[in-house]
């Protein structure tokens, strides 16, 4: 042979080798499983190098291995899946192997080859003439944790057998084995790699179904609420919808959050049209005013009730009573309110007519009246003509009744206008001395008649009031005394100042435990009578009640007298009362708030 | 001697003013039916007040008695209305309108003098 052709076969057979090796590593990377890529090699080396036996021995971290993966030719004792003892793999032997270094042999009878005799029969076994051993060498700590310094760690053997004979191993065969267990290196790292990215795949993919899981759990629990809740509102509504009052629901900044059908039944307006809307826009600014102080009451946490004149959608007016009901949330603070408001104009419309009818009876009664009284006060003169002593007593009982008739009809319409509303009070700035004066001149010739001595301490304490009422007041009070005390005894009549709650004769007393308040009012009646049983202190403010029905006749009482005053101190907020002891008279007391009432103060 | 003008529909309280003020004071009582006879008998008579009642048909108290203010003869004439509203709030009103006082029925046909005189600031007659 020329040396050229020997250069020829030369190449020939490197470029074979290239292209040999170029498949094996493709047929290795075409697998990311380990098992099928030590499969690939063992069988495609024990091909390409026509060996008897090529196996991959994994070694452990004891010393101890297994054979992991073999092709052998049938004829051959299997290695696969044997596990071999730390023994057999000494530490020195693995040193050297973890230094990447290869070990060829060609005979393992030879005495150069240098293996022990029981190392020999241990071979012979597997019928092992010749063997080829490359280390599979990982450098540990690149693929995890690119900061440790890699560490060479011999994690097995690829090891080719010749069975039928001695061999002697050519570089080339070296060169492939080594190269091939570098491939294999790498693959495990991979394959390490794979594992360890499918095992956090896996407990990723675990938890994102836990999740997923819960998810569609709380999915489903919304749903099941969401149609709870739908159902409970499509209740509130179809009930809500049913009532012919307008039900709403406002928040703190005065919005529509939830109208009932009646508002559009009523104002034209649906519910959609209505949310968000303010109270102003809807009611207009003339309305809106006369709600204005409830809803600032409302949002201030009270409930509150009043009355109001609206216009519907066609123009018409309506009279409607209106209750707003705060809604606080856990910290008490309001959140808005609740509406409720309802038609009374029928109830208004046949209230005036009550009042009308009163009016005109009240005015129909006083006209004949007037005659009467008059022509029996001139008969009684006498100028006419003297009258009979009987006569004169007939006179005197005609006299007397017809003027209790016309008490009974002023209190009857003063009762009544009192009760229409407080809105009829006029308050302003009057003195209590003042009326005191009025009031007991106006007494004193009935108290001059009975022999009553009216004795007054006037005090000049500054009143928000209605003077003219509050006259009423104290003449009726006065002229109570002056009936039920005996002749030469006196009536006083005084004022002062006192702290709210340092009431009362009543048995509440030692219960009330009332927070300080500005003073108020005062007024007092004290009458030397027989007083009055505790048991009816209460109850002589109701309508036609007398202590002793006797006295009825006997003194000319109306008897409403005292609801007119316990009327018309409530419409001015203060609070009457009697207190009395059996045989010792009486006191009737009053209180009224002392200066002017919040608002107008300034 | 004064002269007082009683304007009102009934004739019993025409009747029973007329007596009262005559018997109590002796004064002088004209009478009228009517706001519209009233007012011709104000303008020809022409007394020192004039007693009106407000509820009246046709032309009630207070239309006379913005028909007294107009006419220029008799818008002088004080007048003192007699009214069944015992009310203060109409009271208010009343003199709001300019009427000297207001006298609340059922009265004392026989006290009248003495309401008018204390109204009016008269000098008490004995």
């Amino acid at each position: 042979m020329s040396p050229k052709t020997d250069i020829e076969q030369e190449l020939r057979q490197q470029r074979q080798r290239v292209e040999l090796f170029s498949e094996v590593t493709l047929k290795i990377r075409q697998s990311l499983h380990l098992r099928e890529i030590l499969s690939t090699t063992v069988t495609e080396v024990q091909r390409i190098l026509r060996a008897d036996r090529v196996l991959i021995y994994q070694v452990f971290g004891d010393g101890s291995g297994k054979a992991i993966s073999e092709a052998v030719l049938p004829n051959y004792p299997h290695i696969l899946e044997q596990s071999f003892p730390a023994e057999v793999f000494p530490l020195e032997y693995q040193h050297f192997y973890a230094q990447g270094r290869v070990r060829a042999i060609a005979d393992v009878h030879a005495p150069q080859a240098g293996l022990s005799p029981c190392l020999v029969e241990f071979v012979e076994q597997f019928a092992i003439q010749a063997k080829l051993i490359v280390p599979i060498v990982q450098n540990l700590g690149t693929a995890q944790n690119p900061n440790i310094t890699p560490q060479p760690h011999l994690w097995g053997l690829l090891i080719a057998h010749q069975c039928s004979q001695p061999r002697e191993w050519v570089d080339f065969e070296l060169e492939l084995m080594q190269q091939l267990a570098d491939q294999i290196s790498i693959a495990i790292s991979q394959a390490q790699l794979l594992e360890h990215l499918e095992d956090i795949v896996e407990v990723r993919t675990g938890e994102l179904k836990a999740l997923n899981q819960s998810l569609q759990q709380e999915i489903k629990e919304r749903m099941q609420a969401e149609k709870a809740l739908r159902r409970s509102e499509e209740q509130l509504r179809l009930i809500t919808n049913a009532l012919p009052v307008l039900i709403s629901y406002i928040d703190h900044q005065q919005r529509y959050r939830f109208n009932n059908r009646a508002y559009e039944d009523w104002l034209g307006k649906s519910p959609a049209e209505m949310e968000g809307c303010p109270l102003k826009a809807i009611w207009g600014e003339e309305c809106y005013q006369r709600m204005e102080a409830a809803v600032e009451k409302a949002l201030s946490g009270q409930v509150v009730t009043y009355e109001n004149e609206i216009t519907l959608k066609d123009g018409s007016p309506r009279s409607v009573s209106v209750t707003y009901i705060p809604h606080l949330d856990s910290r008490k603070r309001t959140k808005g309110f609740f509406e409720l408001t309802s038609d009374i104009s029928d109830r208004k419309a046949i209230e005036r007519m009550k009042d009308e009818f009163i009016a005109v009876v009240s005015h129909e009664l006083r006209t004949p009246l007037t005659s009467l009284h008059s022509a029996l006060k001139i008969l009684s003169a006498g100028q006419l003509g003297e009258l009979s002593k009987n006569g004169k007593q007939m006179l005197a009982i005609a006299d007397d009744n017809t003027e209790r008739l016309v008490r009974l009809v002023n209190n009857v319409l003063d009762l009544q206008r009192i009760e229409a509303g407080g809105l009829s009070m006029s308050k302003q700035h009057c003195n209590a001395s003042e009326l005191m004066v009025q009031a007991t001149e106006a007494m004193q010739a009935m108290a001059d008649q009975q022999h009553i001595a009216l004795q007054v301490q006037p005090s000049d304490i500054p009143l928000w009031a209605d003077p003219d009422y509050i006259l009423q007041a104290l003449t009726n009070l006065l002229s109570n005394a002056i009936k039920f005390s005996p002749p030469n005894s006196t009536v006083q009549l005084s004022v002062g100042y006192r702290q709210r709650g340092d009431r009362q004769p009543t048995r509440q007393r030692s219960r009330q435990k009332l927070p300080p308040h500005p003073p108020e009012v005062l007024f007092q009646v004290r009458d030397q009578g027989q007083g009055i049983p505790l048991d009816q202190l209460e109850s002589i403010f109701e309508r036609f009640h007398q202590v002793d029905s006797s006295d009825s006749r006997k003194k000319g009482g109306t008897g409403l007298g005292l609801t007119i005053c316990r009327k018309i101190i409530e419409q001015h907020g203060g609070s009457i009362w009697a207190e009395s002891q059996l045989g010792q008279g009486s006191t009737f007391c009053f209180t009224l708030p002392s200066l002017k009432p919040e608002g107008i103060q300034s | 001697m004064k002269r007082v003008l009683i304007i009102d529909d009934e004739e019993t309280i025409q009747t029973i003013v007329q007596f009262g003020i005559e018997m109590a004071a002796g004064w002088k009582v004209i009478t009228a039916s009517s706001g519209s006879e009233g007012l011709s008998t104000a303008e020809s008579a022409s007394p020192d007040v004039i007693l009106l009642d407000v509820m009246m048909p046709e032309m009630d108290g207070i239309a006379t008695f913005k028909a007294l203010q107009d006419n220029q003869n008799t818008a002088h004439i004080p007048v003192i209305l007699l009214t069944a509203k015992a009310q203060t709030a109409e009271k208010r009103q009343f003199h709001e309108l300019g009427v000297n006082g207001v006298i609340t029925k059922p009265f004392n046909s026989l006290d009248l003098p003495g309401q008018i005189a204390k109204i009016l600031q008269w000098e008490q007659q004995p």
